[in-house]
């Protein structure tokens, strides 16, 4: 499988803060990797290399076997992110037009990329008369029009609203299917659950955890079982397998690792128990715990 | 690798359209218009309208005002326009995006000089029409072509001056830097009005200012004064505000 970024060794200081260390991570062609973690956890700091802004100190990063710094290299690179914007006093075609030639593409491809998302119809709008999501289709569409071979997403669908999200990564599936890789940070991690094939979690510029959204969340045994009940915390502590409980008013949360050993005698303790439900862990809480959050990996527990 | 996506990115072409956005993002902004062009040139005609026949006895003030006026009206237009163009573009993060993009900025920054020199040359045809109409212009279509070549190229220090500023201050910051440094080095040079009537420490001061050398180049195009020293003022000048350009494009935040 080509690779079309390869990040290896990268370490990055921010004088005294150690951003990255010692960082390795791979996006093969066809693949969409996530980047998580928590703020200043060394997302951007990586996203910033890959696209060629920051000089690189210790380490290799390479889009599509070169180095990103080079403008050459940048034609394979469509990059979203918040901090990017361009002049609204350009019409939609002006701005994705300019996106196209920049990347070595004739002006008629911007037409069938304005179809795919939407904006054939507000073409010749100005980009200040568009509205948050639309301005932000702009900046996909710009992205996408230099048919790119590395897809960098950061934080992309902040502002949008669920069929403009749906829609977003439906377009980004697309790409996907026809071999462009994919890197994406975000803070909407089942989102994430649902695209990506992978999963890197990162705390304190390190790679802590990676794989499948389901690998990792299998990682978790734990279970939480909600109820109604009038048993006392005391003694629902000393239930078997009970890991820790939390009221919330009538309504108890006790984690655990045997849920059906803990419900058998649960529902004896209590026949006027209610409103039961038993939940299993999300990748939410599964990077939370492993960037330092309450629940424990397998891994940590065998060790 | 796959040669569909590794096609060359042709330089002529998206030197054609940076240029055209810039000249839109100007022509579609008409406040930057007013300041670059028309009030220069509103300034030129209201003075050569009153001193435009006196003389010297080498020329009408009338032509002197195209290079001196001119002068000050191509340094407008070349330090302002780049300078406070390239801190929006920072703020609103274009500069940004067209770093990640497959162009070198430095192209990106070239076209952003270039259309403010479309602007500088009708500003000059301009004033060069508005002193014929007037009666006060005495000079040969080469002499002012020799002008004009004279200030475009000359405009080179002040456009990186702008752009040295541009990548470091917010817009209204580098606006009011940039005409903090025209303002003042304008009038001491003589640009507005001839040095002969104003205090003689005006003339000590306006030898150390790139401004001045760069109106007598332009004079020098109509009476055929010295050149050499002028020009060698200007060519230390371009090679200092190229490094302070260098030197803050390093050190500029992404
Ligand atoms: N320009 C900078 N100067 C100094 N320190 C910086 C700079 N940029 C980032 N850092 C530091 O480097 C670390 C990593 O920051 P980074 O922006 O990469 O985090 P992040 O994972 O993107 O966080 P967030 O989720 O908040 O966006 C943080 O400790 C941050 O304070
Ligand atoms: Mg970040």
């Amino acid at each position: 499988m080509t690779k079309v970024l390869e990040v290896a060794g990268v370490e990055h200081r921010f004088g005294d803060t150690v951003a990255l260390d010692d960082l390795a991570l791979d996006v093969a062609a066809g693949e969409c990797v996530a980047l998580l973690g928590p703020n200043g956890a060394g997302k951007t700091t990586l996203v910033n290399l890959a696209v060629g802004m920051l000089v690189r100190q210790r380490g290799t990063v390479l889009v599509g076997g070169a180095d990103p710094r080079w403008a050459s290299t940048r034609r394979q690179l469509g990059v979203v992110q918040q901090t990017l914007g361009f002049p609204k006093v350009l019409t939609v075609r002006e701005l994705i037009t300019g996106a196209a030639v920049r990347g070595g593409k004739p002006r008629s491809s911007a037409a069938p990329i304005m179809a795919e998302l939407d904006l054939t119809k507000l073409a010749d709008r100005r980009a200040r008369k568009l509205s948050g999501g639309q301005q932000q289709r702009v900046q996909l569409a710009m992205a996408l029009v230099a048919e790119p071979r590395l897809l960098i997403l950061d934080e992309p669908t902040v502002g949008l609203d669920m069929p403009a999200r749906r829609k977003f990564w439906e377009i980004i599936a697309r790409r996907r299917a026809a071999g462009v890789g994919v890197l994406v940070t975000t803070h909407l991690i089942e989102e994430t659950a649902a695209v990506a094939d992978r999963v890197v979690v990162l705390n304190h510029g390190r790679v802590v955890t990676s794989g499948s959204p389901t690998e990792l969340v299998a990682r978790f045994p734990d279970r939480t079982v909600l109820a109604r009940t009038a048993v006392p915390e005391r003694r629902l502590a000393e239930l078997p397998g009970v890991l820790s409980v939390r009221r919330e008013d009538a309504l108890v949360r006790l984690a655990t690792r045997e849920p059906e050993e803990l419900l058998r005698v649960l529902l004896a303790e209590d026949p006027a128990l209610s409103g039961l439900r038993v939940e299993g862990t999300g990748l939410a809480e599964a990077v939370l715990a492993f960037t330092g959050g309450s629940a424990r990996p397998n891994a940590e527990v065998r060790a | 690798m796959s040669t569909a996506v590794l096609q060359r990115v042709s330089l002529g072409r998206v030197l054609r359209a940076e240029i055209a956005d810039e000249l839109r993002g100007i022509v579609r902004e008409p406040t930057a218009l007013f300041f670059s062009i028309l009030m220069p040139v509103g300034f030129f005609a209201l003075f050569v309208s009153i001193f435009g026949d006196l003389t010297d006895g080498t020329m009408p003030a009338g032509t002197r005002m195209v290079a001196t006026f001119g002068t000050f009206g191509v340094l407008a237009a070349t330090m302002l326009n780049p300078g406070i163009g390239i801190a929006q573009d920072r703020e609103i993060g274009w500069l940004r995006a067209k770093r990640v993009s497959a162009v070198p900025v430095l192209i990106t920054l070239l076209c952003k000089v270039v259309a403010a020199l479309c602007y500088a040359i009708a500003m000059l045809v301009a004033m060069a029409v508005t002193a014929g109409l007037t009666g006060s212009l005495e000079a040969t279509a080469g002499q002012l072509l020799r002008l004009a070549v004279v200030l475009l190229l000359g405009a080179a220090p002040f456009a990186l001056l702008g752009i040295a500023i541009g990548l470091q201050a917010g817009s209204n910051a580098t606006a009011a830097i940039l005409n903090a440094v025209l303002m003042p080095s304008a009038v001491v040079s003589g640009l507005w009005m001839p040095l002969e009537i104003l205090p003689d420490f005006f003339g000590h001061i306006a030898q150390f200012l790139p401004t001045y050398h760069l109106s007598q180049l332009a004079i020098a195009q109509l009476d055929g004064g010295p050149v050499l020293g002028h020009a060698l003022v200007m060519l230390g000048s371009t090679a200092a505000l190229a490094a302070a350009a260098a030197l803050s494009y390093r050190h500029a935040r992404p």
